[in-house]
Formats: C-alpha cells, sequence, structure tokens
C-alpha cells in the first residue's frame, strides 16, 4: 500500500472516530450545564427519539436478506416470528436471538433438502 | 438484572451479551476480507483497515472505491459519508456514560450494533457497572470484526466453500439482535407507528439499493411520524404518551 493510501486510511479512521466522539463530547457538555436534572431529560427531545428509531431502521435494512427470493423471506419472516415468540416468554437478549437463528436455520436447511 | 446487579465483573456480563453480535460480524468480517484481497490489499493490510476504520459498509466502499482507482480524497469523504449516521449514537448513550476519562477512546467501538445494544443496556445498569459492561463488549464485537477479516483474508475461499451455508445463517442473528432490542420500545400506537414507519422505510429503501442512506433517512420519516400523531393528538385534545 501506498503512503497515500496509508494517509487515506488514516484520514477516514480518525473522521470516523471523531464522528462518532464529538457528539458524545458536546453531549457531555450540556449534561454538565444541565447539572441537577436527569441525564434523559437533559437530552433534547428530537434526539431522544431519534435514538430507537435509528435502531428501528437498523432492523429495518437488517431484515433484508442477501439473496432476497420468496424462499428467504419466509425463512426471514420464520426467524422474526420465533423470535418475537422466545422474547414474548423470556423476556431476555440471548435465547431468543438463538431460537431465531435456530428457526431460520433450520428453513434454509430443509429447503435445500427437499 | 438482580444477577448483573450481583456481578463483579461486569466486562465479562458484556463479553457475554455481546456474543450475539458475533453472528453478524463474523460472516460480514470474512467477506470484507475476502473482497479486500481480491481488490488487491495484502491481508495485513486489510486487518489495518478494520482495526483502524472499523465501520464494516465504509470499509467495503473505501476498497471498492481504492481497486477502481477513485481519487483518494472522494474515497475519504464518501468513507465519511456513509458514517454520518454515527454522530446520533454517542449523545443518546450520553446520559447513562460515568465521568471515566475511558469512555472517549471507547466510542471507537460504537458501532450500530454497540449502539444499539448499549442503549438498551446501559439504562439497566448499576453505574459502577457500565464502564466495565460496555468495554466487555465492544472490545468483543471490535476482536470479532478484526479476527474475522483476517480469517476471511486468508482462508475466505476456502471458508466460504466448506460452510456455505454458515454465512447464509449466521447473520440472521442481527436482525433477531435489533429485534430484541426494538421491541420493547412498541409502548404506544405513537411509538408503535414512529418505529413501524422507520422500520418499513428502511427496509424498502435497501430493497431499492439506497442502504446507507435510507438508515437515517428512515429514522427521519419515523420521527416525522411521532410528531404528526402528537399534532393529531394535540389536535384531538388527547394524550397519546
Amino acid at each position: 500500500m501506498s503512503n497515500t493510501l496509508w494517509l487515506a486510511v488514516l484520514a477516514s479512521a480518525i473522521g470516523t472516530l471523531l464522528l462518532r466522539l464529538v457528539p458524545l463530547l458536546w453531549m457531555r457538555r450540556r449534561l454538565r450545564q444541565h447539572d441537577g436534572e436527569n441525564g434523559s431529560e437533559a437530552l433534547p427531545q428530537w434526539l431522544g427519539i431519534l435514538g430507537p428509531l435509528m435502531i428501528g431502521a437498523l432492523f429495518g435494512v437488517s431484515l433484508v436478506p442477501r439473496h432476497p427470493d420468496a424462499l428467504s423471506w419466509l425463512a426471514t419472516l420464520i426467524g422474526v416470528a420465533a423470535t418475537l415468540i422466545t422474547w414474548r416468554f423470556t423476556r431476555s437478549l440471548g435465547w431468543p436471538i438463538a431460537a431465531g437463528v435456530a428457526a431460520f436455520g433450520a428453513v434454509v436447511i430443509l429447503a435445500g433438502l427437499v | 438484572m438482580s444477577q448483573l446487579a450481583a456481578s463483579p465483573r461486569p466486562w465479562l456480563v458484556g463479553l457475554r451479551e455481546a456474543i450475539p453480535l458475533l453472528g453478524g460480524y463474523v460472516p460480514v468480517a470474512v467477506s470484507f476480507g475476502l473482497i479486500s484481497v481480491q481488490a488487491g490489499f495484502s491481508p495485513w493490510e486489510a486487518v489495518v483497515v478494520s482495526t483502524l476504520i472499523y465501520a464494516g459498509a465504509s470499509q467495503f466502499l473505501f476498497v471498492g472505491m481504492v481497486a477502481g482507482g477513485a481519487p483518494l480524497w472522494l474515497v475519504i469523504a464518501m468513507t465519511l459519508l456513509i458514517n454520518l449516521r454515527h454522530v446520533v449514537y454517542g449523545p443518546n448513550l450520553a446520559p447513562w456514560l460515568t465521568a471515566s476519562r475511558w469512555w472517549p477512546w471507547l466510542m471507537h467501538g460504537l458501532t450500530d450494533q454497540v449502539f444499539a445494544l448499549a442503549h438498551h443496556r446501559l439504562p439497566q445498569l448499576p453505574e459502577a457497572q457500565r464502564l466495565g459492561w460496555f468495554t466487555g463488549a465492544a472490545l468483543l464485537a471490535w476482536a470479532s470484526w478484526i479476527a474475522g477479516t483476517a480469517l476471511g483474508a486468508v482462508a475466505g475461499n476456502w471458508l466460504m466453500a466448506r460452510w456455505p451455508l454458515l454465512g447464509e445463517i449466521m447473520p440472521f442473528a442481527l436482525p433477531a439482535l435489533f429485534l430484541v432490542l426494538v421491541v420493547p420500545r412498541f409502548t404506544s400506537w405513537r411509538w408503535s407507528l414512529a418505529l413501524g414507519s422507520s422500520i418499513l422505510v428502511a427496509l424498502l429503501c435497501t430493497l431499492a439499493g439506497y442502504t446507507n442512506v435510507g438508515i437515517p433517512f428512515a429514522a427521519a420519516c419515523g420521527a416525522l411520524c411521532f410528531y404528526l400523531v402528537k399534532a393529531d393528538t394535540a389536535r384531538a385534545g388527547g394524550d397519546d404518551e
């Protein structure tokens, strides 16, 4: 890799770190100015709303299968249902994910056998 | 969560709770390692890119644009543009971060998935355990990304040929994780509508090929729904909070 390419890697890395870091520092300063207030109350409302909505958007993006054919969508649907049902009963983090992956994988493997 | 309050090693809890991330990280990192080598990068150069930039989609773009001979200023600009959505993450976690000087450095590990996990878990943890928990979770995710890249760069072709279904099945851990993190947020019609529209718009954007722009755009659409419902209920004299 040439020196200029290394510089590009470094610039991208530092830029990405700053995108993650600077808004945090700004918010921490704001929180200090609102000293005594509950942390989540000092968060601007629009920002507090965007957090969960970004997670929702990440869920929407991740739902699309790598090869979006009928089988993959069916496996996705069944995987989502298995995740939801397991979450409903366990209210935990790990088991619903394991159940979802197992159900998704079972559909993919069974379809491959047929 | 009572067992967490009694846990003497919060970093271990963070490590354990980040394990589901591996299902999504490792296959994608293996693909990145493989693609980097095919694009002319050496295995250790691919590992350095993963270690330093550590942002999935933008790394693929970085390698692709470099291989395609794009000007480097454009490569940097596009990489940062894709990662622009990360500006929302830090402020959303800030209310739950302690005064430690380590937090700014740990922001290197604030990826989409780590943010989603931390946004859900940090408020539930006692203050004294948050730094350890985040360190454990973020370091496992980072290490798995680096290790996956190395594996892909060195043995990606062989792995894909040997276990083709593994790369197909394991990434479902990510939507399952996001689902578990987002479901408890469906607490009212207003939130359900906002989250539902955010999910749907993001899904449609991805199908249309606009994944990275789609994430902030979908969140903005969800926020618009959130405020429109508020305006509507305010006019009707109701309150749906």
